[in-house]
């Protein structure tokens, strides 16, 4: 079902770290049910328009706008968890501070969901790909309408990256969206709606993945 | 609140599973509140001085009948100073090189000036010039001061001897003569034995006024001797050790380094975690971000405070230490130990939050911790601009709570003002802090 108003948009948003700049004015809207694919080479500022869409990010110029306080779920490319507290540990905090109603129900459901390991292991101890899925557990926290993923699936092995898409194809069908950066041409195929290019903080190209010809995106960014 | 809380929950279950670290996060300063209270102590330990003896001191000295050994009785009297003999150059060349502060000289014929009970012999003190100067000068006074003292005692038994003999007669000796003197006893006897007339009368009448006179002579001669005496009373109150400033001190340096140490650490590892990005997006601001910190140093000050406060309490109570107020105090002790961790913890986030990263602050912490100790340690009569510093730092203000609340009578007044000064620096620095955590998302 679509509304007047985008679930989330970047108006002119943009982003600079001192004197440098990480992110030129931008302007994205992301509607429900759609999958945008955020593309473009490292240092493009993929993280950084994530992040600013994440709210973790003050915008240096612009604005981020939700609609009605859109629910938003972010899993940055490095993951973003507490490294001497066990997988249960860190969902639990996160889970209390997204102020879920049942902490340790929701935790033990993820816990189950994402195939994650229920012992009192300290996170930093598990394997890349079973922090990367505990970033991504972290990201359903607080039922999100919006789900803004940073290359999720690097880390991941094939069935992991399946249950993931799944996960994203229910997010979608319930009206949410997503919003991911990936290097993965296939991904943007199979999965995408919508393509945003990004290339030295500008964004190149934004349009329908079926135009999407990254020919033309090298010719726009040239 | 609640998500300050939950913060502060996760920090302690952190540092729970960190015993190595929190054992050493304790024991250092623990070990160096008792490093620096060594220091502070050898401040006051015996300075060196020099003994040049010219006159060649026989091992055993007769003053009034009295038989002084020598080096007994100047070790007797030396306790505040290290004595050390030296030959006159030798003396010279060691104050010159700082070795000695002082060079004491017992110059030629003191010893026979000194036997003729006539003239003051001189001892010679010569001074390096410094600080520790005028203290020295005050123990070699005292010094002399025994050593008078020791003599006076001597002088009087010798001329109560004479007062003696003058009263009862006999055979004595004057400056090394023998003599045979009368005495009022029998010249008493001898005046009742002769005639009465108004003249014996008038003789016998200032006999006896003189017997009652020379009767009182060793107390007038003590008095003399000593215008005012002090009595020094038993010892009371508690020993250095387990002083309320020795308390105060340690319980101001470990607090200072732990709760420091841990919000700087704590508050930059939520950026090595990677996690402040996550939080900043509307669960934890920033704010209660860094008062989660200032809330994790107050309940770690207060929990090893209270510890530190109970191990002096129980000693105390064990060891019947007099003097002491090992547990009423503590309510109030609770309130200063929360007050000066938070306040510390304040300044350690504003650290943590210029340094953005966790080993750069412990190392920014530890780099910060020393001098604000030592210019809470400076008294500020002696370096004014070292107490104008202090006063904008928690660490003095702290120690001058606990102080009060351990030691003083009525400690609301002191209480209250370094009370608010820890409030008012906890916000200041807090407020920092707050404006330096957005670097933490950069």
């Amino acid at each position: 079902m679509t509304r007047a108003t985008p679930l989330l948009a970047a108006r002119g948003a943009g982003r600079r770290f001192g004197h440098r700049s990480a992110l030129e004015p931008v302007e994205l809207e992301i509607w429900d049910g759609e999958a945008v694919a955020l593309v473009g080479p490292n240092g493009a500022g993929k993280s950084t328009l994530l992040a600013l869409l994440a709210g973790a990010l003050e915008a240096s110029v612009g604005t981020v706008e939700r609609r009605n306080d859109a629910r938003v779920g972010w899993a940055p490319q490095r993951p973003a968890q507490y490294g001497r507290l066990s997988a249960r540990e860190n969902l639990e905090l996160f889970a209390r501070l997204e102020g879920e109603r049942d902490p340790q129900g929701v935790t033990e459901r993820l816990l189950y969901e994402f195939d994650l390991p229920g012992e009192p292991e300290p996170s930093a101890n598990l394997s890349v790909g079973n922090r990367q899925r505990l970033n991504l557990a972290i990201a359903q926290l607080g039922k999100p309408q919006v789900l803004l993923l940073d290359e999720p699936t690097a880390a991941l092995d094939p069935e992991q990256r399946a249950r993931l898409w799944k996960r994203v194809a229910d997010l979608r069908a319930s009206g949410g969206a997503v919003m991911f950066a990936t290097q993965n041409v296939d991904e943007v195929e199979r999965v995408a709606d919508r393509v945003a290019a990004l290339r030295e903080g500008r964004l190149v190209y934004a349009g329908s993945a079926g135009d999407y010809d990254r020919t033309q995106v090298e010719t726009l960014s040239a | 609140m609640k998500r300050v809380l939950l913060l502060l929950r996760k920090d302690v279950l952190v540092l729970r599973r960190s015993p190595l670290l929190l054992g050493i996060l304790i024991a250092y300063p623990i070990a160096l509140a008792v490093l620096v209270g060594m220091v502070a102590s050898y401040g006051s330990s015996k300075p060196r001085v020099a003994f040049v003896d010219e006159d060649n001191l026989p091992s055993t000295v007769v003053l009034g009948g009295h038989r002084f050994d020598v080096q007994r009785t100047i070790d007797k009297v030396s306790k505040n100073v290290t004595l050390v003999r030296l030959s006159p150059e030798e003396a010279s060349r060691q104050l010159d090189d700082g070795r000695v502060v002082g060079v004491v000289t017992v110059p030629p014929g003191f010893v026979s000036t000194l036997r003729g009970m006539v003239h003051s012999p001189q001892l010679q003190l010569e001074l390096s010039t410094g600080t520790i100067s005028s203290r020295v000068e005050q123990q070699v006074q005292a010094l002399v001061y025994s050593l008078n003292r020791q003599l006076q005692r001597a002088y009087i038994a010798s001329n109560l001897r004479y007062v003696q003999l003058i009263l009862n007669g006999g055979d004595g000796s004057f400056l090394g003569a023998p003599i045979t003197v009368l005495g009022i006893q029998k010249a008493q006897r001898i005046l009742r034995a002769m005639p009465q007339t108004q003249r014996t009368a008038v003789l016998l009448d200032f006999l006896h006024d003189a017997r009652l006179a020379l009767a009182n002579t060793n107390d007038a001669l003590s008095s003399t001797a000593h215008p005012i005496e002090l009595v020094r009373a038993p010892a009371r109150g508690r020993t250095w050790a387990l002083s309320a400033e020795v308390q105060a001190y340690a319980l101001g340096l470990t607090i200072t380094f732990l709760a420091l140490l841990l919000a700087a650490g704590s508050l930059a590892a939520e950026r090595d975690e990677n996690v402040v990005g996550r939080l900043a997006r509307g669960l934890v601001g920033l704010g209660q971000l860094v008062w989660s910190k200032v809330a994790l140093a107050a309940a770690v000050a207060l929990a090893l405070g209270l510890a530190i406060s109970l191990a002096f309490g129980v000693v105390i109570q064990v060891g019947g230490v007099t003097g002491g107020e090992p547990w009423r105090r503590l309510p109030l002790l609770v309130v200063g130990l929360v007050l000066a961790g938070g306040s510390v913890g304040a300044l350690g986030a504003f650290l943590g939050a210029i340094a953005r990263e966790a080993r750069s602050a412990s190392l920014i912490a530890v780099l910060v911790v020393m001098p604000i100790v030592f210019l809470g340690l400076i008294p500020a009569e002696i370096v004014p601009p070292a107490g104008w510093i202090s006063a904008l730092l928690p660490f003095s203000h702290a120690v001058d709570f606990f102080r009060s609340a351990l030691y003083d009578l009525s400690p609301w007044r002191e209480v209250a003002l370094q009370g608010l000064w820890l409030l008012v620096l906890g916000a200041v620095f807090g407020g920092l802090a707050r404006v330096g955590a957005r670097r933490l998302l950069a």
